[in-house]
């Protein structure tokens, strides 16, 4: 499999989301971009430091050939809550959201140092099933990915490659998804139409529907609402408020508004580093390093 | 452009105006490639109907219909008060000749009815004619049988001379016999049937006299080496007759008799020896019981028999040779066109057609292998009772009870072809049964050509089956490998040495398959055999040996690389087959596998075989396949590769649920360029079988693809001839193959390519 093209597909779409950002950020000037009194009025306070950890990350290390992308990352994902990423193009947050997963593994130059544990147990460790590992790492992507299936198909594939055909444990985990992805009532009387015919946010519904059909315990969401126009991001939104009841998320994100409406936590990268990790309201009130203000306040990105 | 916004205030002018001009000659440029491009696109198309059109036009006339135009009528030239006996015409059918029954012989021109010469044959004597016969129209032989027992023997011949650079045909006649009439019957009763051939040595003249006695007599012609001089020797025989003869026919080949009876029965003769007839069989009830035979006669060759009975029927029989090598007369085919008594039939002189005509004065133009009625001419006369073609079948005439004599021109150019013909089982002379046979030519002048497509069709079909078999399993897997699980260095070599098997000159692989591969395959057939078995279980031990390795050992070699580890087995594995051949060979197959094939499992060998077609063809179609499917493997969105990995599906499950379904409709047209690819491929069936029309799905024989059998007679074909056009049709059936194949397959793609296509 020729690895290097997904590399250069996400430059492509770094260079063009960072445009769109600019441009975001320029309408709001000399402000902030962000609805502070939002932020500022959350009932309640969370503390990470209380939080159980769901992944540690420690001293970890990334190298495409020899150029380093992620230096020595040490940080610990809070179970059950919303975690983000945020940072400018290229400072390695996506790359650290596919460690969770080994997606990196499918790019032949990556190699890694140092440990990501879940549950206590090493993902990097020879030992680990990739397999299994990702089915229990759900991840969503940036553009919609729907099989060329029907969309019955696509929220059963997970249950499928595990082996499991039955027809009513299938209906029921659709069904099931399909609500828990917001999707049901729009799509339940045409679930064997096939899913290229959904709309942009429907199609991304879709995709989160199959990944939560295979009951993960931790969702990636890379950039999931980029691709979308205005009325389905919010509704993505919507739908992640409700899924952090019961899955771990963590979602990268270019749009800080969004990280600070749907995240508990937020985490700020810069050219590999992890510059600070606070809960959001924290983060973008009061940041404590000036790298970080500068960002959300858009004096670069 | 944007370099000068960029650099100079001063420069706004010419600015606007090099971007208007750039502005018109991208306009322009767009406006071009855009016509260019229809042009092209029509063109194309263009040139493919003229294809199809042209092809249409060749193969059209075959199966137009004949048509027929009354040239001239006259009254029976010379003597129209006597009875006719016969009419001839010579090959220019400028010339006609009219025998009557007081021996009188005419020759008249046939488009006016002038007389030109006549002729008394009758000897001074008180002898009359009771009996007449023509022998084969290309013997120009006429017998007469007289009231005193003898037989009269004529030949009418025609010299033709340029003569100031005119064309100048005379008519004269010959006697082989002498003047004389041949004395048959000694105790001097009238011969009352007679029949007779020469061929320029020998002679035969069966006859049939008022005492119910068959006799037959040959005079063999010995010329001495030493002299000039001509001996004749001559035998008798003699049989007694129990039936009542009204038709007596022998053929040319004087070796052959039949008689009708007037009780509907035929009365078949081996008169191979002269001197010995043998009556092979009574064949009863001809005709059902209360019809008669009212007209007896061969087609052109002499083998087989065309009777003609009182209700208007003419039914084909010849004999056939069953397993103990005895012949017996078998009923063939019937027409049954026409509705009133036979009076006359004649064949046509080339080919297997001929011409009845009937009491009604009503003609049928038939050709009998074909089984075709060609046409039923209504001649407008009361009885149409003597009936003459012409020996380029192209001229007829026709008298009439009140011996009015019409002339008429018959354009009737293809009349062997019919459906039943091309594609249906066809009973051929001398075959025990109908069967699908295509031969076109023979040594033999008086051969017919048999052209049944379907041999031709099922040989194209066999070779892309086994090509295909060959073919699709390594391409589609190798595809499938060097697309999806291959890294990024080794495909850049593996694919274009791949693709660059697809410039190799087809004559080249036919030229190694014929001359090499075939021996070789024949030398080594159970190597051939173990490869296919050694090779797979190699494969899956050494893969197995690899997994088992330490990971010390397995991180030497690059990832993605473990594929080149298999070159030395599969080397390795092929080689042992190679060489375990031979020892195999002597152990369990006799020493000769394809002569155990033949005798011990009744399978046949031929070396050339469809096995090396197979092989050699699948070599031909396998860069096809493999690069269009690549590409189309290749080309999948990452996207979904990533989402379906990301679910926990192993690469394997990805590729078999995702990939190949997504990439489906690129396979599928893959596939089907492939296999137009192997149905239309000349070079290497032509070179590497033995170009046998044969209908067999065996292996190991050979068969005669439909563009093997263009490229190879179409040089020697006729222009304008039936042969020429049922090539051409050949190319048509090839043509639409192509064209049918390509449209379903374009229209199964565009569906598939709707419902799994994600781009």
């Amino acid at each position: 499999m020729p690895q290097s093209k997904v590399e250069t597909e996400n430059e492509v779409d770094y260079a063009m989301i960072d445009s769109n950002e600019k441009n975001t950020v320029m309408e709001n000037t000399g402000g902030h971009a962000i609805d502070m009194n939002s932020l500022i009025n959350q009932e309640d306070k969370l503390i990470l430091e209380d939080e159980e950890p769901c992944i540690n990350i420690n001293d970890f290390n990334l190298y495409y050939a020899d150029v380093q992308a992620l230096k020595n990352i040490n940080l610990s994902i809070p179970k059950q809550r919303v975690s983000a990423f945020i940072g400018p193009s290229g400072c390695g947050k996506s790359t650290l959201l596919r460690c969770f997963n080994r997606m990196n593994d499918l790019i032949d130059i990556v190699r890694t140092e140092g440990s990501i544990t879940i549950h206590d147990q090493n993902i990097y460790d020879k030992n680990v099933n990739v397999a299994e590992l990702r089915r229990r790492v759900g991840m969503v992507f940036q553009k919609p990915n729907p099989f060329p299936k029907s969309m019955y198909e696509n929220v059963a594939y997970g249950l499928r490659i595990q082996g499991i055909n039955d027809r009513k444990t299938l209906d029921e985990a659709v069904e099931k998804s399909l609500r828990g992805a917001a999707l049901w009532d729009e799509v339940k009387d045409r679930l064997d139409e096939n899913a290229l015919g959904l709309s942009g946010g429907q199609a991304q519904r879709l995709v989160i529907a199959r990944a939560i059909a295979i009951e993960p315990e931790i969702l990636l969401l890379d950039e999931p609402c980029s691709a979308l126009d205005p009325i389905s991001t919010l509704k993505i939104e919507e739908l992640i408020y409700e899924l952090k009841e019961k899955y771990t998320i963590v979602i990268v994100t270019h749009n800080m508004q969004q990280a600070a409406r749907v995240s508990d936590y937020t985490a700020y990268m810069y050219l590999g580093e992890m510059i600070e990790f606070k809960d959001t309201s924290t983060l973008f009130t009061n940041p404590q390093k000036k790298m970080t203000e500068d960002y959300i306040t858009g004096r670069y990105g | 452009m944007t370099n000068q916004v960029l650099t100079g205030d001063t420069a706004t002018e010419s600015v606007t105006e090099t971007t208007a001009r750039y502005l018109k000659t991208r306009h322009l440029k767009d406006v071009m490639t855009r016509y260019m491009m229809a042009v092209g696109g029509i063109g194309v198309i263009i040139a493919i109907v003229l294809i199809a059109v042209y092809l249409f036009y060749v193969v059209v006339p075959m199966f137009m219909p004949a048509e027929v135009d009354l040239a001239a009528e006259y009254r029976a030239p010379g003597d129209s008060s006597a009875d006719t006996l016969y009419y001839a015409m010579e090959e220019q059918a400028e010339i006609g000749l009219r025998a009557d029954n007081q021996g009188k012989l005419v020759f008249f021109d046939v488009s006016d009815g002038r007389v030109l010469q006549e002729h008394d044959v009758l000897p001074d004597s008180d002898a009359a004619i009771t009996a007449f016969d023509a022998g084969d129209p290309s013997q120009e032989l006429l017998a007469y049988g007289l009231s005193d027992g003898s037989v009269l023997l004529v030949q009418h011949r025609y010299k033709i001379t340029y003569p100031d650079d005119k064309r100048l045909i005379s008519p004269g006649l010959y006697y082989p016999m002498g003047r004389e009439p041949t004395r048959v019957s000694e105790d001097g009763s009238a011969i009352t049937q007679v029949s007779a051939q020469y061929d320029g040595d020998n002679t035969t003249i069966a006859a049939v006299t008022a005492n119910s006695e068959l006799h037959l007599v040959s005079l063999a012609r010995e010329e001495s080496f030493l002299s000039d001089e001509a001996e004749i020797t001559r035998s008798d025989a003699m049989l007694p007759l129990s039936r009542r003869a009204s038709h007596m026919i022998l053929d040319v080949d004087q070796r052959e008799l039949y008689l009708a009876n007037d009780d509907g029965s035929i009365s078949y003769y081996d008169t191979s020896d002269k001197s010995a007839p043998v009556l092979i069989e009574h064949v009863q009830r001809v005709v059902p019981d209360d019809v008669r035979i009212t007209s007896l006669e061969f087609l052109s060759g002499g083998i087989s028999v065309l009777v003609g009975d009182s209700r208007g029927h003419i039914n084909q029989w010849f004999p056939v040779r069953d397993e103990n090598n005895d012949y017996s007369l078998q009923w063939v085919r019937g027409f049954s066109a026409q509705d009133h008594p036979i009076t006359d039939i004649t064949p046509e002189y080339f080919r297997k057609g001929f011409i009845a005509a009937d009491e009604s004065g009503t003609y049928g133009i038939y050709h009998t292998t074909a089984h075709r009625t060609v046409k039923v001419v209504d001649a407008g006369i009361s009885a149409s009772l003597k009936a003459a073609l012409g020996p380029r079948a192209d001229a007829l005439l026709l008298e009439d009870g009140r011996r009015q004599l019409q002339f008429w021109r018959v354009h009737n150019e293809h009349p062997e072809i019919s459906w039943q013909s091309l594609w249906g089982k066809v009973w051929y002379e001398s075959r025990a049964e109908p069967e699908l046979i295509w031969q076109s030519s023979s040594a033999s002048s008086d051969f017919e050509p048999k052209f049944s497509l379907s041999p031709l069709a099922f040989g194209t079909f066999k070779a892309a089956f086994y090509a295909m078999l060959f073919a699709i399993p390594l391409a589609i897997l190798g595809a499938i490998y060097t697309a999806y699980f291959m890294t990024p260095k080794m495909r850049s070599m593996v694919k274009p040495t791949i693709e660059i098997m697809e410039a190799l000159p087809t004559v080249i692989l036919g030229f190694l398959a014929g001359l090499w591969l075939a021996p070789f395959v024949e030398l080594h057939l159970p190597g051939i055999f173990m490869i296919l078995l050694l090779l797979p279980v190699s494969i899956l031990l050494a893969s197995y040996g690899w997994f088992k390795l330490p990971d010390k050992i397995k991180k030497q070699v690059p990832e993605g690389w473990e594929a080149a580890l298999l070159i030395p087995v599969v080397v390795l594995a092929t080689t042992v087959a190679i060489a375990l051949s031979i020892p195999v060979e002597k152990a369990f197959f006799g020493g000769n596998m394809p002569l155990w094939l033949t005798n011990e499992m009744g399978i046949g060998y031929d070396q050339r075989n469809s096995l090396v077609v197979g092989v050699a063809m699948g070599f031909a179609v396998i860069p096809t396949i493999f690069s269009i499917s690549e590409d189309a493997i290749y080309s999948v969105p990452k996207h979904l590769t990533t989402g379906s990995l990301s679910l926990g599906a192993t690469p394997w499950q990805t590729m078999m649920r995702v990939v190949l379904l997504t990439a489906s409709p690129g396979i599928f047209s893959a596939l089907m360029i492939g296999l137009g690819r192997a149905v239309g491929e000349t070079m290497i069936v032509v070179m590497a079988t033995g170009n046998t029309a044969i209908m067999d799905m065996n292996i190991f024989e050979g068969f005669r693809a439909l563009s093997a059998n263009i490229a190879v007679e179409m040089p020697e074909s006729e222009v304008g001839g039936t042969h020429y056009r049922v090539l051409f049709l050949a190319a048509l059936v090839l043509f639409m193959a192509t064209f049918v194949f390509n449209t379903a397959a374009e229209v199964v793609r565009q569906r598939l390519r709707i419902k799994y296509s994600s781009l």
